[in-house]
Protein backbone atom coordinates (compact mmCIF):
# COMPACT_ATOMS: atom_id res chain seq x y z
CA UNK A 1 0.00 0.00 0.00
CA UNK A 2 2.54 2.47 0.75
CA UNK A 3 4.53 1.22 -1.69
CA UNK A 4 1.77 2.04 -4.15
CA UNK A 5 1.35 5.29 -2.61
CA UNK A 6 4.73 6.14 -3.27
CA UNK A 7 4.58 5.00 -6.76
CA UNK A 8 1.88 7.39 -7.40
CA UNK A 9 3.37 10.62 -5.50
CA UNK A 10 6.71 10.02 -8.03
CA UNK A 11 4.28 9.50 -10.93
CA UNK A 12 2.21 12.08 -9.85
CA UNK A 13 5.35 14.86 -9.70
CA UNK A 14 6.59 13.14 -13.24
CA UNK A 15 3.39 14.65 -14.29
CA UNK A 16 0.51 11.67 -14.57
CA UNK A 17 -2.90 12.92 -14.31
CA UNK A 18 -4.00 9.39 -14.03
CA UNK A 19 -1.92 9.38 -10.45
CA UNK A 20 -3.38 12.44 -9.41
CA UNK A 21 -6.51 10.95 -10.00
CA UNK A 22 -5.81 7.69 -8.39
CA UNK A 23 -4.28 9.76 -5.08
CA UNK A 24 -7.53 11.38 -5.13
CA UNK A 25 -9.69 8.71 -5.09
CA UNK A 26 -7.63 7.01 -1.86
CA UNK A 27 -7.52 9.86 -0.26
CA UNK A 28 -10.83 12.31 -0.74
CA UNK A 29 -13.63 10.26 0.99
CA UNK A 30 -11.92 9.93 4.03
CA UNK A 31 -10.69 13.28 4.09
CA UNK A 32 -13.60 15.20 3.35
CA UNK A 33 -15.85 12.55 5.85
CA UNK A 34 -12.93 13.29 8.56
CA UNK A 35 -13.70 17.38 7.84
CA UNK A 36 -17.53 17.12 8.16
CA UNK A 37 -16.98 14.70 11.17
CA UNK A 38 -14.78 17.65 13.07
CA UNK A 39 -16.84 20.48 11.65
CA UNK A 40 -20.51 19.46 11.42
CA UNK A 41 -20.97 21.44 8.20
CA UNK A 42 -21.21 20.43 4.67
CA UNK A 43 -20.15 23.48 2.97
CA UNK A 44 -16.92 24.13 5.38
CA UNK A 45 -16.46 20.37 5.03
CA UNK A 46 -15.91 20.50 1.53
CA UNK A 47 -14.00 22.84 1.49
CA UNK A 48 -11.08 22.08 3.56
CA UNK A 49 -11.04 18.96 1.88
CA UNK A 50 -10.98 20.38 -1.32
CA UNK A 51 -7.95 23.03 0.00
CA UNK A 52 -6.01 20.33 1.73
CA UNK A 53 -5.99 18.81 -1.81
CA UNK A 54 -5.14 21.80 -3.69
CA UNK A 55 -2.28 22.73 -0.95
CA UNK A 56 -1.18 19.13 -1.51
CA UNK A 57 -0.65 19.66 -5.51
CA UNK A 58 0.81 23.01 -5.06
CA UNK A 59 3.52 21.53 -2.74
CA UNK A 60 3.74 18.28 -5.04
CA UNK A 61 7.29 19.07 -6.86
CA UNK A 62 8.41 19.44 -3.10
CA UNK A 63 6.97 16.37 -1.37
CA UNK A 64 9.16 14.16 -0.07
CA UNK A 65 8.34 10.84 -1.77
CA UNK A 66 9.90 9.10 1.66
CA UNK A 67 7.34 10.40 3.68
CA UNK A 68 3.15 9.18 3.73
CA UNK A 69 0.77 11.15 1.73
CA UNK A 70 -2.15 9.90 3.61
CA UNK A 71 -1.26 11.72 7.34
CA UNK A 72 0.43 15.06 5.46
CA UNK A 73 -2.78 15.45 4.00
CA UNK A 74 -5.29 14.36 7.38
CA UNK A 75 -2.84 16.75 8.92
CA UNK A 76 -3.85 19.72 7.10
CA UNK A 77 -7.02 18.21 6.99
CA UNK A 78 -7.55 17.91 10.41
CA UNK A 79 -5.90 20.55 11.73
CA UNK A 80 -7.86 23.17 8.95
CA UNK A 81 -10.98 21.42 10.61
CA UNK A 82 -10.10 22.11 14.21
CA UNK A 83 -9.32 25.76 13.48
CA UNK A 84 -12.70 26.31 11.55
CA UNK A 85 -14.43 25.10 14.30
CA UNK A 86 -12.54 27.29 16.92
CA UNK A 87 -13.61 30.22 14.86
CA UNK A 88 -17.24 29.15 14.32
CA UNK A 89 -17.64 28.56 18.15
CA UNK A 90 -15.98 31.73 19.09
CA UNK A 91 -18.13 33.33 16.13
CA UNK A 92 -21.33 32.02 17.06
CA UNK A 93 -20.26 32.61 21.14
CA UNK A 94 -21.76 29.17 21.80
CA UNK A 95 -18.70 27.10 22.82
CA UNK A 96 -17.64 24.33 21.18
CA UNK A 97 -21.46 22.95 20.65
CA UNK A 98 -22.17 22.76 17.27
CA UNK A 99 -26.00 22.43 15.20
CA UNK A 100 -25.24 19.42 13.10
CA UNK A 101 -27.06 19.34 9.79
CA UNK A 102 -30.15 17.55 9.43
CA UNK A 103 -29.09 14.47 7.92
CA UNK A 104 -30.98 11.98 5.92
CA UNK A 105 -34.01 10.85 7.67
CA UNK A 106 -33.50 7.12 7.00
CA UNK A 107 -29.99 7.60 9.06
CA UNK A 108 -31.33 7.37 11.99
CA UNK A 109 -28.02 4.99 13.87
CA UNK A 110 -25.84 7.63 11.80
CA UNK A 111 -27.84 10.53 12.99
CA UNK A 112 -26.94 9.81 16.22
CA UNK A 113 -23.55 9.46 16.34
CA UNK A 114 -23.44 13.05 14.26
CA UNK A 115 -25.53 13.74 16.80
CA UNK A 116 -23.34 12.65 19.62
CA UNK A 117 -20.34 14.07 18.02
CA UNK A 118 -21.29 17.45 17.78
CA UNK A 119 -21.36 17.83 21.71
CA UNK A 120 -18.00 17.22 22.36
CA UNK A 121 -15.35 20.10 21.66
CA UNK A 122 -13.74 20.08 18.72
CA UNK A 123 -10.28 18.84 20.25
CA UNK A 124 -12.02 15.68 21.27
CA UNK A 125 -13.63 15.27 17.92
CA UNK A 126 -10.65 15.74 16.15
CA UNK A 127 -8.66 12.80 18.13
CA UNK A 128 -11.87 10.61 17.79
CA UNK A 129 -11.51 11.31 14.18
CA UNK A 130 -8.40 10.25 13.84
CA UNK A 131 -8.36 7.28 15.77
CA UNK A 132 -11.18 5.50 14.47
CA UNK A 133 -11.83 7.23 11.22
CA UNK A 134 -8.58 7.48 10.07
CA UNK A 135 -7.00 4.46 12.47
CA UNK A 136 -3.83 6.58 13.51
CA UNK A 137 -2.78 5.84 16.74
CA UNK A 138 -2.47 7.47 19.75
CA UNK A 139 1.75 8.11 19.30
CA UNK A 140 0.67 9.28 15.61
CA UNK A 141 -2.39 11.41 16.36
CA UNK A 142 -0.37 13.58 18.93
CA UNK A 143 2.30 14.23 16.57
CA UNK A 144 0.12 15.26 13.90
CA UNK A 145 -2.00 17.46 16.54
CA UNK A 146 1.86 18.68 17.61
CA UNK A 147 0.55 17.45 21.09
CA UNK A 148 1.70 15.12 24.08
CA UNK A 149 0.49 11.64 23.59
CA UNK A 150 -1.10 11.79 27.26
CA UNK A 151 -3.17 14.84 26.43
CA UNK A 152 -4.50 12.63 23.12
CA UNK A 153 -5.30 9.79 25.49
CA UNK A 154 -7.02 11.52 27.85
CA UNK A 155 -9.31 13.88 25.07
CA UNK A 156 -10.11 9.88 23.74
CA UNK A 157 -11.04 8.91 27.19
CA UNK A 158 -13.41 11.94 27.68
CA UNK A 159 -14.40 11.56 24.16
CA UNK A 160 -15.61 8.30 24.76
CA UNK A 161 -16.83 8.50 27.80
CA UNK A 162 -19.00 11.56 26.86
CA UNK A 163 -20.28 10.07 23.60
CA UNK A 164 -21.12 6.01 25.62
CA UNK A 165 -23.20 8.69 28.02
CA UNK A 166 -24.69 10.58 24.77
CA UNK A 167 -25.80 7.52 22.90
CA UNK A 168 -26.86 5.55 26.13
CA UNK A 169 -24.18 2.96 25.52
CA UNK A 170 -26.95 0.84 23.63
CA UNK A 171 -25.82 2.39 20.01
CA UNK A 172 -22.10 1.35 20.79
CA UNK A 173 -22.52 -2.30 21.37
CA UNK B 1 -15.92 -4.19 20.61
CA UNK B 2 -17.36 -0.68 21.58
CA UNK B 3 -14.54 1.31 19.62
CA UNK B 4 -15.18 -0.95 16.46
CA UNK B 5 -18.81 -0.30 16.62
CA UNK B 6 -17.55 3.42 16.80
CA UNK B 7 -15.51 2.83 13.59
CA UNK B 8 -18.23 1.19 11.85
CA UNK B 9 -20.28 4.47 12.94
CA UNK B 10 -18.15 6.94 11.65
CA UNK B 11 -17.51 5.34 8.41
CA UNK B 12 -21.25 4.98 8.04
CA UNK B 13 -22.43 8.10 9.30
CA UNK B 14 -24.69 10.30 6.85
CA UNK B 15 -22.65 13.21 4.81
CA UNK B 16 -24.44 15.43 3.04
CA UNK B 17 -24.21 15.69 -0.96
CA UNK B 18 -20.86 13.85 -0.51
CA UNK B 19 -21.07 12.56 -4.62
CA UNK B 20 -21.55 16.34 -5.40
CA UNK B 21 -18.89 17.63 -3.33
CA UNK B 22 -16.85 14.80 -4.56
CA UNK B 23 -17.06 15.85 -8.18
CA UNK B 24 -16.47 19.02 -7.02
CA UNK B 25 -13.12 18.80 -5.57
CA UNK B 26 -12.39 16.35 -8.70
CA UNK B 27 -12.94 19.09 -11.49
CA UNK B 28 -10.72 21.41 -8.92
CA UNK B 29 -8.09 19.51 -8.21
CA UNK B 30 -7.88 17.98 -11.70
CA UNK B 31 -7.99 21.48 -13.36
CA UNK B 32 -5.39 22.73 -10.38
CA UNK B 33 -3.45 20.06 -11.54
CA UNK B 34 -3.36 20.62 -15.29
CA UNK B 35 -2.51 24.26 -14.44
CA UNK B 36 0.85 23.32 -12.52
CA UNK B 37 2.57 22.12 -15.60
CA UNK B 38 1.69 25.38 -17.14
CA UNK B 39 5.16 27.09 -18.02
CA UNK B 40 3.94 29.99 -16.67
CA UNK B 41 3.03 28.82 -13.23
CA UNK B 42 5.80 29.78 -10.71
CA UNK B 43 4.55 33.41 -11.63
CA UNK B 44 1.17 32.42 -11.28
CA UNK B 45 0.48 29.99 -8.67
CA UNK B 46 -3.05 30.87 -8.85
CA UNK B 47 -3.29 30.77 -12.44
CA UNK B 48 -6.30 28.13 -12.14
CA UNK B 49 -8.40 29.91 -9.47
CA UNK B 50 -8.13 33.29 -12.02
CA UNK B 51 -8.67 31.72 -14.90
CA UNK B 52 -11.98 30.11 -13.86
CA UNK B 53 -12.26 34.10 -12.59
CA UNK B 54 -11.71 35.20 -16.30
CA UNK B 55 -14.29 32.60 -17.45
CA UNK B 56 -16.94 33.26 -15.00
CA UNK B 57 -15.88 37.02 -16.19
CA UNK B 58 -16.74 36.69 -19.64
CA UNK B 59 -19.48 34.21 -19.11
CA UNK B 60 -20.84 37.23 -17.15
CA UNK B 61 -20.96 39.54 -19.97
CA UNK B 62 -22.83 37.35 -22.23
CA UNK B 63 -25.40 36.55 -19.76
CA UNK B 64 -25.57 38.94 -16.98
CA UNK B 65 -28.00 42.35 -17.22
CA UNK B 66 -25.25 43.64 -15.78
CA UNK B 67 -22.65 42.92 -18.22
CA UNK B 68 -22.24 46.09 -19.45
CA UNK B 69 -20.61 47.25 -16.29
CA UNK B 70 -18.54 44.27 -15.83
CA UNK B 71 -17.16 45.07 -19.09
CA UNK B 72 -16.20 48.08 -18.40
CA UNK B 73 -13.72 46.26 -15.81
CA UNK B 74 -12.91 43.06 -17.36
CA UNK B 75 -9.30 43.99 -18.47
CA UNK B 76 -8.42 45.96 -15.66
CA UNK B 77 -9.17 42.72 -13.23
CA UNK B 78 -7.51 40.67 -15.76
CA UNK B 79 -4.48 42.22 -15.90
CA UNK B 80 -4.30 43.17 -12.48
CA UNK B 81 -5.51 39.94 -11.28
CA UNK B 82 -4.26 37.29 -13.43
CA UNK B 83 -1.00 38.60 -14.99
CA UNK B 84 0.02 41.52 -12.40
CA UNK B 85 -1.20 40.40 -9.22
CA UNK B 86 1.16 42.67 -6.81
CA UNK B 87 2.89 39.85 -4.57
CA UNK B 88 2.77 42.01 -1.66
CA UNK B 89 1.19 44.60 0.26
CA UNK B 90 3.57 47.65 -0.04
CA UNK B 91 0.77 50.62 0.45
CA UNK B 92 -3.09 50.60 1.42
CA UNK B 93 -4.47 51.64 -1.92
CA UNK B 94 -6.30 55.25 -0.42
CA UNK B 95 -4.34 54.71 2.53
CA UNK B 96 -5.90 54.04 6.02
CA UNK B 97 -4.85 51.02 8.41
CA UNK B 98 -5.97 47.41 8.78
CA UNK B 99 -6.87 44.89 11.53
CA UNK B 100 -6.35 41.32 10.47
CA UNK B 101 -6.69 38.19 12.17
CA UNK B 102 -4.90 34.79 11.69
CA UNK B 103 -3.96 31.96 13.67
CA UNK B 104 -0.52 33.90 14.83
CA UNK B 105 -2.77 36.93 16.20
CA UNK B 106 -3.89 40.08 15.31
CA UNK B 107 -2.52 42.20 12.92
CA UNK B 108 -1.92 45.99 12.44
CA UNK B 109 -1.25 47.00 8.99
CA UNK B 110 -0.09 50.62 8.26
CA UNK B 111 -0.77 52.33 4.97
CA UNK B 112 2.65 51.57 3.56
CA UNK B 113 1.95 47.91 3.92
CA UNK B 114 3.88 47.00 7.17
CA UNK B 115 2.68 45.25 9.82
CA UNK B 116 2.40 44.13 13.22
CA UNK B 117 1.65 41.30 14.99
CA UNK B 118 -0.20 43.10 18.12
CA UNK B 119 -1.06 39.64 19.91
CA UNK B 120 -2.65 36.35 20.08
CA UNK B 121 -5.84 37.48 19.79
CA UNK B 122 -7.99 35.94 18.39
CA UNK B 123 -11.03 38.63 17.34
CA UNK B 124 -10.52 42.92 16.97
CA UNK B 125 -11.79 45.38 16.75
CA UNK B 126 -10.83 49.70 16.12
CA UNK B 127 -11.69 52.30 18.27
CA UNK B 128 -13.55 55.00 16.07
CA UNK B 129 -10.59 56.67 15.67
CA UNK B 130 -7.97 54.02 15.31
CA UNK B 131 -5.91 55.10 18.46
CA UNK B 132 -6.86 51.63 20.24
CA UNK B 133 -7.91 48.44 18.93
CA UNK B 134 -10.04 46.05 21.17
CA UNK B 135 -9.17 42.52 21.16
CA UNK B 136 -11.11 39.02 22.42
CA UNK B 137 -8.24 36.15 23.87
CA UNK B 138 -9.90 33.56 25.51
CA UNK B 139 -11.99 35.07 27.96
CA UNK B 140 -9.89 38.24 28.33
CA UNK B 141 -11.26 41.38 26.53
CA UNK B 142 -8.04 44.20 26.34
CA UNK B 143 -7.90 47.34 25.26
CA UNK B 144 -4.74 47.82 23.03
CA UNK B 145 -2.53 50.69 21.85
CA UNK B 146 -1.39 50.07 17.91
CA UNK B 147 2.30 49.88 18.79
CA UNK B 148 0.91 46.61 20.50
CA UNK B 149 1.02 48.24 24.54
CA UNK B 150 -2.19 46.67 26.46
CA UNK B 151 -3.73 49.88 28.31
CA UNK B 152 -6.17 47.65 29.93
CA UNK B 153 -7.99 43.72 30.28
CA UNK B 154 -10.57 42.54 31.66
CA UNK B 155 -11.75 38.66 32.38
CA UNK B 156 -15.40 37.95 31.17
CA UNK B 157 -17.11 34.51 32.67
CA UNK B 158 -16.98 33.25 28.85
CA UNK B 159 -15.28 32.87 25.87
CA UNK B 160 -14.98 36.70 24.89
CA UNK B 161 -16.19 37.51 20.93
CA UNK B 162 -17.53 40.19 18.74
CA UNK B 163 -16.12 43.25 20.19
CA UNK B 164 -17.43 46.22 19.55
CA UNK B 165 -16.26 49.89 20.41
CA UNK B 166 -19.04 52.49 19.98
CA UNK B 167 -18.88 55.48 18.20
CA UNK B 168 -18.59 57.66 20.75
CA UNK B 169 -15.39 55.89 21.98
CA UNK B 170 -17.09 55.24 25.41
CA UNK B 171 -18.42 52.07 25.49
CA UNK B 172 -17.23 48.92 24.01
CA UNK B 173 -19.63 45.63 23.72
CA UNK B 174 -18.43 42.18 23.75
CA UNK B 175 -20.11 38.85 23.80
CA UNK B 176 -19.15 36.66 26.75
CA UNK B 177 -20.33 33.38 25.95
CA UNK B 178 -24.02 33.08 25.28
CA UNK B 179 -24.07 36.59 27.03
CA UNK B 180 -23.93 40.11 25.67
CA UNK B 181 -21.72 42.60 27.96
CA UNK B 182 -20.47 46.16 27.87
CA UNK B 183 -17.63 47.95 29.51
CA UNK B 184 -16.36 51.42 29.42
CA UNK B 185 -13.74 52.35 27.02
CA UNK B 186 -11.04 52.88 29.82
CA UNK B 187 -12.26 49.54 30.76
CA UNK B 188 -14.06 50.87 33.76
CA UNK B 189 -17.60 49.99 34.45
CA UNK B 190 -18.43 54.03 35.15
CA UNK B 191 -21.59 55.05 33.88
CA UNK B 192 -22.74 51.84 33.24
CA UNK B 193 -26.00 50.28 35.53
CA UNK B 194 -25.85 46.96 34.08
CA UNK B 195 -22.71 45.25 32.47
CA UNK B 196 -24.78 42.30 32.08
CA UNK B 197 -27.19 43.60 28.46
CA UNK B 198 -28.16 40.32 28.05
CA UNK B 199 -27.74 36.50 29.03
CA UNK B 200 -28.68 34.88 26.25
CA UNK B 201 -28.52 36.02 22.50
CA UNK B 202 -27.66 35.17 19.01
CA UNK B 203 -25.09 34.35 17.07
CA UNK B 204 -25.34 37.70 15.68
CA UNK B 205 -22.62 40.50 16.23
CA UNK B 206 -23.68 43.63 17.87
CA UNK B 207 -24.65 46.90 16.17
CA UNK B 208 -23.89 50.23 17.18
CA UNK B 209 -26.24 53.13 16.95
CA UNK B 210 -24.75 55.79 15.03
CA UNK B 211 -24.11 59.67 17.41
CA UNK B 212 -26.47 60.36 20.25
CA UNK B 213 -26.60 57.83 23.05
CA UNK B 214 -24.95 54.57 23.61
CA UNK B 215 -27.84 52.45 22.11
CA UNK B 216 -26.57 49.11 20.77
CA UNK B 217 -28.58 46.87 18.34
CA UNK B 218 -28.82 43.18 19.22
CA UNK B 219 -30.13 40.10 18.02
CA UNK B 220 -31.47 37.94 21.43
CA UNK B 221 -31.68 34.16 21.52
CA UNK B 222 -35.39 34.11 20.37
CA UNK B 223 -34.31 36.01 17.35
CA UNK B 224 -35.47 39.52 17.97
CA UNK B 225 -33.77 42.55 17.37
CA UNK B 226 -33.63 44.46 20.45
CA UNK B 227 -32.02 48.05 20.74
CA UNK B 228 -30.80 48.48 24.30
CA UNK B 229 -29.49 51.70 25.72
CA UNK B 230 -26.45 50.35 27.04
CA UNK B 231 -26.39 53.09 30.07
CA UNK B 232 -29.17 51.77 32.02
CA UNK B 233 -29.73 48.60 30.16
CA UNK B 234 -33.17 49.39 28.77
CA UNK B 235 -34.68 47.61 26.09
CA UNK B 236 -35.56 51.09 24.03
CA UNK B 237 -36.76 49.32 20.47
CA UNK B 238 -37.26 45.71 19.56
CA UNK B 239 -38.82 43.93 16.67
CA UNK B 240 -38.75 40.48 14.81
CA UNK B 241 -35.95 39.83 13.08
CA UNK B 242 -36.11 37.76 9.34
CA UNK B 243 -34.80 33.71 10.07
CA UNK B 244 -31.61 33.03 9.52
CA UNK B 245 -30.37 37.03 9.63
CA UNK B 246 -26.60 37.03 10.33
CA UNK B 247 -25.42 40.82 10.49
CA UNK B 248 -27.18 43.77 11.64
CA UNK B 249 -25.76 47.45 10.12
CA UNK B 250 -26.73 50.46 10.45
CA UNK B 251 -26.93 53.50 8.08
CA UNK B 252 -24.66 56.77 9.39
CA UNK B 253 -27.62 58.78 9.60
CA UNK B 254 -28.94 55.72 12.00
CA UNK B 255 -32.37 56.42 9.92
CA UNK B 256 -32.00 52.58 8.46
CA UNK B 257 -31.02 49.26 9.92
CA UNK B 258 -30.04 46.20 7.40
CA UNK B 259 -30.75 42.67 8.24
CA UNK B 260 -28.29 40.34 6.05
CA UNK B 261 -30.66 37.35 5.97
CA UNK B 262 -29.29 34.22 4.20
CA UNK B 263 -30.60 34.62 0.66
CA UNK B 264 -31.46 38.50 0.91
CA UNK B 265 -30.71 41.96 2.07
CA UNK B 266 -33.61 43.92 3.99
CA UNK B 267 -33.72 47.42 5.28
CA UNK B 268 -35.88 48.96 8.16
CA UNK B 269 -36.82 52.09 8.71
CA UNK B 270 -35.96 53.14 12.02
CA UNK B 271 -37.82 56.18 14.07
CA UNK B 272 -36.51 57.83 17.14
CA UNK B 273 -38.61 59.08 19.91
CA UNK B 274 -38.33 62.88 20.05
CA UNK B 275 -39.21 62.98 23.84
CA UNK B 276 -39.04 59.78 25.34
CA UNK B 277 -36.09 57.75 24.10
CA UNK B 278 -37.56 55.39 22.10
CA UNK B 279 -36.56 53.79 19.33
CA UNK B 280 -39.48 52.06 16.70
CA UNK B 281 -37.81 49.48 14.93
CA UNK B 282 -39.94 49.35 11.63
CA UNK B 283 -41.21 46.76 9.14
CA UNK B 284 -38.35 45.06 6.76
CA UNK B 285 -38.19 45.64 3.45
CA UNK B 286 -36.69 43.37 1.04
CA UNK B 287 -33.61 45.18 -0.84
CA UNK B 288 -34.26 43.92 -4.68
CA UNK B 289 -30.95 42.09 -5.87
CA UNK B 290 -31.26 39.77 -9.00
CA UNK B 291 -30.55 35.75 -9.08
CA UNK B 292 -30.69 33.58 -6.34
CA UNK B 293 -27.45 33.95 -3.81
CA UNK B 294 -26.66 33.53 -0.46
CA UNK B 295 -25.59 35.84 1.36
CA UNK B 296 -22.80 36.54 3.96
CA UNK B 297 -21.92 40.23 4.62
CA UNK B 298 -22.92 43.97 3.78
CA UNK B 299 -21.91 47.25 4.59
CA UNK B 300 -23.67 50.55 3.77
CA UNK B 301 -21.45 53.07 2.21
CA UNK B 302 -19.91 55.48 4.91
CA UNK B 303 -22.17 58.38 3.42
CA UNK B 304 -25.05 55.56 3.73
CA UNK B 305 -26.39 56.10 0.10
CA UNK B 306 -25.39 52.54 -0.80
CA UNK B 307 -24.98 48.86 0.33
CA UNK B 308 -21.79 46.76 -0.62
CA UNK B 309 -22.75 42.74 -0.63
CA UNK B 310 -21.08 39.66 -0.98
CA UNK B 311 -22.41 36.63 -1.69
CA UNK B 312 -22.17 33.06 -3.17
CA UNK B 313 -23.77 31.70 -6.29
CA UNK B 314 -24.92 27.81 -6.86
CA UNK B 315 -22.96 26.26 -9.49
CA UNK B 316 -24.71 25.34 -12.45
CA UNK B 317 -24.30 23.93 -15.89
CA UNK B 318 -20.74 22.66 -15.37
CA UNK B 319 -19.49 26.64 -13.54
CA UNK B 320 -18.07 26.15 -10.35
CA UNK B 321 -20.10 28.00 -7.23
CA UNK B 322 -19.00 31.52 -7.32
CA UNK B 323 -19.43 34.65 -5.45
CA UNK B 324 -19.65 38.29 -6.14
CA UNK B 325 -19.65 41.60 -5.10
CA UNK B 326 -22.60 43.56 -5.36
CA UNK B 327 -23.02 47.45 -5.10
CA UNK B 328 -26.71 48.53 -4.35
CA UNK B 329 -27.93 52.38 -4.71
CA UNK B 330 -30.22 53.22 -2.34
CA UNK B 331 -31.01 56.12 -3.88
CA UNK B 332 -32.04 54.42 -7.77
CA UNK B 333 -32.69 50.84 -6.86
CA UNK B 334 -30.61 49.66 -8.88
CA UNK B 335 -27.43 46.89 -8.03
CA UNK B 336 -24.68 46.33 -9.97
CA UNK B 337 -21.61 43.56 -9.96
CA UNK B 338 -18.73 45.21 -8.95
CA UNK B 339 -16.48 41.52 -9.10
CA UNK B 340 -17.42 38.18 -9.82
CA UNK B 341 -14.96 35.09 -9.27
CA UNK B 342 -15.26 31.65 -8.45
CA UNK B 343 -14.90 30.04 -5.00
CA UNK B 344 -15.84 32.02 -2.23
CA UNK B 345 -15.45 35.92 -1.33
CA UNK B 346 -15.17 37.25 2.30
CA UNK B 347 -14.07 40.14 4.15
CA UNK B 348 -15.92 43.51 3.17
CA UNK B 349 -14.79 46.53 4.00
CA UNK B 350 -15.28 49.87 2.81
CA UNK B 351 -12.15 52.48 2.71
CA UNK B 352 -12.53 55.44 5.07
CA UNK B 353 -13.24 57.88 2.44
CA UNK B 354 -15.48 55.01 0.53
CA UNK B 355 -13.98 55.12 -2.82
CA UNK B 356 -12.99 51.54 -2.25
CA UNK B 357 -13.75 48.55 -0.91
CA UNK B 358 -11.57 45.15 -0.21
CA UNK B 359 -12.55 42.33 -0.55
CA UNK B 360 -11.01 38.85 0.75
CA UNK B 361 -10.44 36.05 -2.15
CA UNK B 362 -9.39 33.26 -0.42
CA UNK B 363 -9.44 30.58 -3.15
CA UNK B 364 -6.85 33.36 -5.24
CA UNK B 365 -5.08 34.05 -2.02
CA UNK B 366 -5.63 37.21 -2.54
CA UNK B 367 -6.75 40.59 -1.35
CA UNK B 368 -8.96 42.83 -4.56
CA UNK B 369 -9.09 46.85 -3.67
CA UNK B 370 -11.83 47.38 -6.14
CA UNK B 371 -13.06 51.02 -6.73
CA UNK B 372 -16.92 51.89 -5.84
CA UNK B 373 -17.41 53.28 -8.78
CA UNK B 374 -16.86 50.34 -11.10
CA UNK B 375 -14.04 52.23 -13.17
CA UNK B 376 -10.24 52.37 -12.68
CA UNK B 377 -8.07 49.74 -11.78
CA UNK B 378 -8.50 47.03 -9.54
CA UNK B 379 -5.50 46.36 -7.87
CA UNK B 380 -5.12 42.50 -6.23
CA UNK B 381 -2.30 41.29 -3.58
CA UNK B 382 -1.09 37.92 -4.13
CA UNK B 383 0.26 35.75 -1.41
CA UNK B 384 -1.92 36.81 1.13
CA UNK B 385 -1.93 34.28 3.78
CA UNK B 386 1.89 33.70 3.31
CA UNK B 387 1.85 37.55 4.48
CA UNK B 388 0.38 36.44 7.81
CA UNK B 389 1.24 32.94 8.44
CA UNK B 390 5.40 33.17 9.28
CA UNK B 391 6.77 30.04 9.76
CA UNK B 392 3.63 28.36 7.99
CA UNK B 393 4.82 25.64 5.03
CA UNK B 394 4.55 26.64 1.59
CA UNK B 395 0.77 26.67 1.00
CA UNK B 396 -0.46 25.71 4.33
CA UNK B 397 -1.05 28.92 5.59
CA UNK B 398 -4.26 29.94 6.63
CA UNK B 399 -6.30 33.12 5.09
CA UNK B 400 -6.64 35.69 7.81
CA UNK B 401 -9.68 37.22 8.20
CA UNK B 402 -10.19 41.16 7.99
CA UNK B 403 -11.24 42.57 11.12
CA UNK B 404 -11.37 46.25 9.72
CA UNK B 405 -10.10 49.13 7.64
CA UNK B 406 -10.16 52.35 9.32
CA UNK B 407 -9.05 56.05 9.42
CA UNK B 408 -6.22 58.39 8.12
Amino acid sequence: MAERETKLVREAQAGSHEALSALYDAHWTKAHRAAYLVVHDGAAAEDIAQDAFLAAVDALDRFDRRRPFGPWLHRIVVNRAIDWSRREALRRGTGDEIEPEAPPPTEQLGADVMAALAQLPAEQRAVVVLRYLLDYTPGETARMLGLPRGTVNSRLRRALDRLGTLLEREVLR
Amino acid sequence: MKEQRLRELLQEAPLPAAEEAERRGRRMVEAAFAARRSPHRRAAPHRLALALAAATLILAVVLSPAGATVRDWIDETLGVGVRDAEPALTEIPGGGRLLVSSPQGAWLVRADGSRRLLGAYEEATWSPRGLFVAAASGHTLSAVAPDGTVRWSLSAPGEVGQPRWSPSGERIAYRSGKTLRVVAGDGSGDGIDHPLLDDRVGAVAPAWVPGGPHLLAYLDAGNEIRVVDADTGEVVGSGDALPGTRALAWAPDRSQLLEVARGSLWIRRIAAGKVALRVDVGPAQRLSVPAAGRFHDAAFSPDGEAVAALRSLPGARGRPPRSELVLLDLNGGSSRVLFRGPGRLSGLAWSPDGERLLISWPDADQWLFIPADGRGRVRAIGGVSAEFSPGAAPGTGWFPRLDGWCCY
